[in-house]
């Protein structure tokens, strides 16, 4: 059998390295940041498709961005009156349908999506590792473009595969090469340029797939659908902007369609065309990492106060911090030596003062208080048995609370209604207990212990509004189990309070 | 140094701290269930007595409020008695008796109050008035200890006793609380009584503290502290010592009286016995508990244990050598 005291130091040790490991899992592996108050931008898509209502009942089919390499799309899909949705996946291919019937003119259809950069792959490396619907395209010139591509080829300098590839692409704005203006004659347009360039790679021996999608680098509106390469090399694949001739980050863009696949369909209805608006936003990094975290199924955080509704979040949130004044009372109590009126009653004080600001709470709690105990000193005459005692008590606290309040706003000082966020069963046994003691022990009693309380109550309120310190447990609560330890470590402590080395100071003559 | 002791040189001294005492003495020796032995005064009572030992004789009960009418016709016989309620804390609730003035009763203070008010004071008590969770209590009428005149000068009113820690059986330390003025008559060390160490082997004053500070001198009476001697010193560690038994307590605080004619009392037993007898004594708790222990193992390695009497006889020896 391990004795107690070893007993404390295994579990406390073991609490630690759970609380310190699950943060740091959560920290390093699923990329939540160290300070809930980081920002980052997260990017949104906005597609909005106009089309001209035919008769017949209408369909609209939207290839869903996907995911890619280094970021979690999130579509989120508002209602449009009158239609319903769907979704459907088809190859790992997404759609999004639109039903309706009945329209006449033009009708206009929004779909937003956002993008989360992925805990998972690191963020600043624009290669990513992780292979996923990708289909290399099939070499697909004719013969006599086909030659002009290989002659055009021989000027491809030999190099590392990505100056390579961006040299190969450069090939085609050479100017006055015949064999570059023969294939441009064929394929002028942009996406087929790009298409042209993906011939190339796929001849040179590379991976290719024409992707298409939305580069997320500046807030633009009314932009059309881009194309690019997605090339695939042994170490990862390359997005590649073959009109910029640039290497793009995975999470600098949003891609909704692959190879042939469609990007609209519009059935029962004409004239469609689709555009797009990218817009940031500013939102707190831990979010995003929340977010990436659950559409990945990390246990962690599936099963933490994250998958709650958000107002149960915030109620957590204020729950998260009340240990913190727990451990605030049991250093000022056994390691100071601070008297108070109950033991838990600061940490309750020190909430209410979350409430109503330090300085009003630290007012109107000694306005009740004080009230209350000279109202509460006219009932000791009385002998009352204790429950009614403090049920008048308690009627006491009531009334003052309302006094004050009508007198403040009477007076224009809005702080006095904040009196309510006290508690008012807790009010009323202090001011019972302080009346007891006052007559017990004395004044100077309530004084020290009055005084204690007050002192253990604004401490804890300082670590507790302390938006650092808050956000910092909402991040990691699994921090609690630190504390938790620290708090059993000190339960076991037998030395000297601060009190006891003040006390005992006469005995260092001996 | 700014007020505050060097925590290095009060372990030299083995003075105990407010933690040290919960956790290594109270926590590890006093179980929870053998609590109410020493919080309910009258389950003392009753277990002092089926051992034999003295305490202020009890001379009634009052356990129901349908009781309180027969206290006229149960009192009439009394001219002085101490009503108090069983599970009071702090000295509340005491009321005591010293004579009649007619129909009414005369109280310490001199006070008059009527029979009316005196039913009305033991109904408080049994409705939990002075109980310190409110729970509902029972009211005890005692004999009036005749305190003995041996502190006479001592103590400004109220009436000194005798906190002796015991500690496994062993009495370990010991002092006297004589009220004052500024105690307002209450033998409480926080409001201003005098704490006097004694001599654990002789009952002799050692020295005195008032508010955890140095006196010679009783502020009220001025009379010399030191000159103070405890009379039936043996008698009144012995009882200290059977305090073990009544409570099975392995950290306990007893409260002894003096009675004029019967002697040393026991008066009350406690659970947690505060730690400024260390400053009334000018020394730490810790080297006489740390011995208490060694005594303890060794007899437990002979395969012996000690009743009340030798235990008294050992810690005379065991501390004389100190």
């Amino acid at each position: 059998m391990v004795s107690p005291n070893r007993q404390i130091i295994l579990l406390a040790l073991l609490l630690s390295l759970l609380g310190f490991g699950a943060a740091a899992y959560k920290h390093f592996a699923l990329g939540f940041p160290l300070l809930a108050s980081q920002q980052e931008t997260v990017w949104q898509v906005e597609a909005s498709i106009t089309f001209e209502a035919g008769d017949s009942p209408i369909q609209v089919m939207m290839n869903l961005p996907d995911s890619n390499y280094q970021t979690v799309v999130e579509s989120s899909n508002f209602k449009i009156p009158g239609y319903g949705y769907s979704r459907s996946a088809n190859d790992a291919v997404q759609f999004g349908h639109w039903q309706g019937s009945g329209f006449k003119g033009e009708q206009q259809i929004y779909f937003r999506a956002e993008s989360l950069r992925r805990a998972d792959t690191p963020y600043k490396d624009e290669q990513a590792a992780k292979p996923e619907a990708f289909t290399a395209m099939m070499p697909r010139l004719a013969e006599e473009e086909l030659v002009a591509a290989r002659l055009l080829l021989a000027n491809a300098e030999d190099d590392l595969p990505r100056a390579q590839i961006l040299s190969i692409v450069d090939l085609l704005n050479r100017r006055n090469d015949e064999n570059a203006e023969l294939l441009l004659q064929q394929y002028g347009s942009a996406q087929q340029r790009n298409w042209l360039a993906g011939q190339l790679l796929t001849l040179q021996g590379y991976a290719v797939e024409v992707v298409g999608g939305i580069e997320l680098d500046d807030e633009r509106k009314r932009q059309s659908l881009q194309h690019f390469l997605d090339i695939q090399l042994p170490d990862g694949h390359l997005l590649v902007d073959t009109r910029e001739l640039a290497i793009l980050p995975w999470h600098q863009a949003m891609l909704f369609k692959r190879g042939n696949q469609p990007l609209l369909e519009v059935f029962g209805g004409t004239d469609s065309t689709i555009t797009f608006a990218t817009v940031t936003r500013q939102r707190a990094a831990f979010t995003s990492a929340v977010e990436a975290a659950r559409v990945a199924a990390s246990p962690l955080v599936d099963f933490s106060i994250y998958s709650l509704p958000l107002a149960e979040q915030s109620t957590f949130k204020l729950l998260l911090v009340i240990p913190l004044g727990a451990l605030v009372v049991v250093i000022l109590r056994n390691l100071i030596g601070v008297r108070t009126s109950g033991t838990f009653m600061p940490v309750l004080i020190a909430l209410s003062f979350l409430q109503t600001s330090l300085l009003t709470g630290l007012i109107l709690f000694v306005l009740v208080v004080g009230v209350g105990l000279v109202l509460r000193s006219y009932l000791s005459h009385l002998n009352l048995l204790l429950v009614p005692r403090i049920a008048s008590v308690l009627v006491f606290v009531i009334i003052i609370y309302a006094a004050i309040g009508i007198l403040s706003s009477k007076l224009g000082w809005q702080g006095g209604l904040k009196v309510t966020f006290f508690p008012m069963i807790i009010l009323a046994w202090t001011i019972e207990r302080m009346s007891i003691l006052w007559d017990e022990e004395g004044g100077r009693e309530v004084a020290i212990q009055g005084g204690g309380s007050l002192i253990t109550a604004c401490l804890a309120y300082l670590l507790m509004a302390s938006e650092i310190v808050a956000d910092t447990v909402f991040l990691y609560p699994e921090l609690l189990l630190v504390l938790l330890a620290i708090i059993i470590a000190i339960g076991s402590y037998s030395g000297y309070r601060l009190s006891d080395l003040r006390r005992f100071e006469s005995m260092e003559r001996y | 140094m700014l007020g505050f002791a060097k925590p290095s040189s009060l372990r030299r001294h083995g003075i105990m701290g407010m933690n040290g005492r919960n956790v290594n003495y109270i926590a590890r020796h006093n179980p929870r269930h053998l609590y109410p032995n020493v919080d309910n005064k009258y389950l003392t009572k009753k277990r002092c007595a089926e051992q034999g030992i003295s305490v202020p004789v009890l001379l009634g009960v009052c356990r129901m409020q349908g009781q309180i009418a027969e206290l006229r016709e149960f009192l009439s016989p009394l001219k002085q008695f101490v009503i108090k309620p069983a599970k009071g804390s702090g000295g509340k609730g005491i009321l005591v008796i010293t004579g009649r003035d007619g129909e009414s009763y005369r109280k310490s203070s001199g006070q008059l109050i009527s029979h009316a008010e005196l039913c009305r004071h033991v109904s408080n008590t049994l409705s939990g008035l002075f109980s310190l969770s409110g729970a509902p209590d029972v009211a005890m009428i005692e004999d009036l200890v005749e305190f003995t005149d041996d502190f006479e000068g001592f103590s400004y009113q109220g009436v000194p006793d005798v906190r002796v820690i015991v500690y496994r059986g062993y009495p370990v330390m010991a002092m006297t609380r004589l009220s004052t003025e500024a105690s307002d008559g209450k033998a409480n060390l926080h409001q201003g009584a005098v704490g006097v160490g004694i001599d654990i082997v002789s009952g002799a004053a050692l020295q005195a503290v008032q508010h955890d500070k140095p006196v010679s001198h009783h502020p009220d009476t001025g009379k010399e502290l030191a000159q103070l001697q405890v009379p039936y010193w043996r008698q009144l560690l012995l009882l200290a010592s059977r305090g073990f038994e009544v409570s099975q307590m392995g950290y306990l605080g007893v409260d002894i009286v003096l009675d004029k004619n019967l002697g040393p009392l026991l008066l009350e037993l406690n659970a947690r016995p505060g730690l400024a007898i260390q400053v009334a004594n000018g020394m730490g708790l810790k080297p006489r508990l740390k011995a208490i222990d060694r005594h303890i193992a060794q007899l437990a390695e002979a395969a012996s244990a000690e009743d009340a009497e030798q235990r008294v006889d050992t810690i005379l020896s065991l501390f004389t050598a100190e």
